[in-house]
């Protein structure tokens, strides 16, 4: 496998080509699937895998940047993003995001902050996690007798859509009129107050910064379950705020010389491939269905949390090493579910199209 | 998206990375980041590997720059390309409803 080894002259390492492109393809993959950066695979996987944490985040949020692109414009291809509701998002959240980044300081002046955030990390993990399957095998159904389903559509192009309400908690949110009001007109809002809105990015911007995350894996839930965008139009308008997040970190961490430019080249080759791959999937998954899939990725990623943890309690690197397969082991199989799901449901629209 | 909003919102990163470049990125997760006192060895190097550790020593500004552009083509090439593709294959995506 040497003989795929190339140099790398900025971090000053050699690297395995094939693993950066593999690495990449997952995380894209994911990426334009669930709407997230996937910073949390990435950066741990390119440190196991034997670059310096510092080159590991820049290099990181270079490839989150890159990817992205490829699946906004997918996205929006589709009709799935909000560009009212997303930049709104990110002038907000970058408010959240510098007290969430100045409360972390004052905790590490009275120390113990990284227990702290990473305890704060494997209960919001967890706690989104139990709350999405509850939504999905109690809420879900209770909500579908309400409802009756149309008849099956079977053109092919255009699939079922079963209609279902919004989230409680988003339809309790609506209920709240605060002036001013806003609409949002691309995700079937017709009145919401705008202090709730920004009351929620500013929470979701807050929670970035206190974790120390790119945001994308909390805006994508929050404005499912607090703003009440449909599943596909939230996966969608979240990344706006991580290509945001992604464009303004690649620039700030290749300034302070963080970056390993031809290690993110390579990454990015799969990586766009990959996003463009998981946002064509949304087509064909129900919301639900995207759904289903984070909250179990996000279980996956705060065990690998929790074992990260019983390494710094313990110092045997048998639980580090764990963290790593727990990790690479969910992005390697998401991916697959995703490309699986991709490639039958396109076979069976083709079937579908030919019959008709 | 059009390639505006791409331009507008990479020149809106620029300008913010400059203004605050201490803050957002750097300290998100407790982990103050500072420049990186690191120089690249160019001793072995040569053509492109060089020319971009000689960025990388001299200019970090210039760098992120360049950086960032690449990254930028790069996705937005990529991204085309996979399309083409993928419509190949007949996965052409059109707006869809949206269905949960």
């Amino acid at each position: 496998m040497d003989i795929f080894n190339i140099s790398l002259p900025v971090a000053g390492i050699e690297f395995n080509v094939l693993l950066l492109i593999a690495i990449g393809f997952c995380v894209g993959v994911l990426g334009g699937f669930f709407g997230v950066g996937g910073g949390w695979i990435v950066t741990p996987a390119l440190n196991i895998f034997g670059f310096h944490m510092a080159f590991a985040i820049g290099t990181d949020l270079s490839n989150i940047f890159g990817q992205t692109i490829g699946a906004v414009k997918k996205h929006q291809k589709m009709g799935n993003i909000d560009w009212k509701l997303g930049l709104i998002s990110i002038i907000t959240s970058v408010i959240g995001l510098e007290i969430g980044s100045q409360v972390i300081l004052i905790l590490e002046k009275a120390g113990e902050v990284g227990l702290v955030v990473r305890w704060c990390y494997m209960v919001f993990l967890f706690g989104l996690g139990i709350f999405m399957f509850y939504d999905y095998f109690v809420l879900h159904p209770k909500q579908l007798q309400n409802f009756e389903e149309e008849p099956e559509n079977n053109s092919g192009a255009t699939p079922k859509i079963v209609k279902t309400e919004r989230s409680k908690l988003a339809e309790r949110l609506y209920t709240l009129k605060i002036p001013p009001m806003v609409s949002f007109p691309a995700s079937d809002i017709e009145g919401v107050s705008l202090w709730i809105v920004l009351s929620i990015f500013l929470c979701t911007g807050f929670l970035s910064g206190f974790l120390g995350v790119g945001g994308g894996f909390i805006i994508m839930p929050a404005l499912v379950y607090l703003i009440g965008l449909p599943t596909v139009v939230a996966v969608g308008t979240s990344l706006i705020t991580v290509l945001f997040s992604g464009a303004y970190g690649c620039f700030s961490y290749a300034l302070k010389g963080r970056v390993e430019i031809v290690a993110a080249f390579i990454m990015l080759i799969g990586a766009s491939i990959g996003a463009q791959i998981g946002a064509t999937a949304v087509k064909y998954v129900r919301g639900y269905g995207i759904r289903l899939l984070f909250a179990l990725m996000i279980i996956f990623a705060g065990l690998s949390i929790v074992t990260e943890q019983f390494y710094k309690m313990t110092n045997k690197p048998l639980f580090q090493t764990f963290a790593g397969i727990v990790l690479m082991g969910t992005a390697i199989t998401m991916t697959i579910i995703v490309i699986g799901k991709l490639i039958i449901e396109s076979k069976k629209e083709k079937s579908l199209k030919i019959n008709n | 998206m059009s390639i505006k909003k791409i331009i507008a919102l990479l020149l809106l990163c620029i300008v913010i990375a400059c203004a605050f470049n201490n803050s957002y990125a750097g300290d998100v997760g407790g982990k103050e980041v500072t420049s990186l006192d690191h120089k690249v060895d160019t001793t072995n190097l040569s053509g492109v590997n060089l020319w971009i550790a000689d960025l990388y020593n001299n200019n970090k500004l210039m760098y992120a720059i360049v950086v960032t552009l690449v990254m930028a083509a790069l996705g937005t090439t990529m991204a085309f390309g996979t399309d083409l593709i993928l419509k190949m294959f007949g996965m052409d995506v059109t707006k869809i409803s949206h269905r949960e």
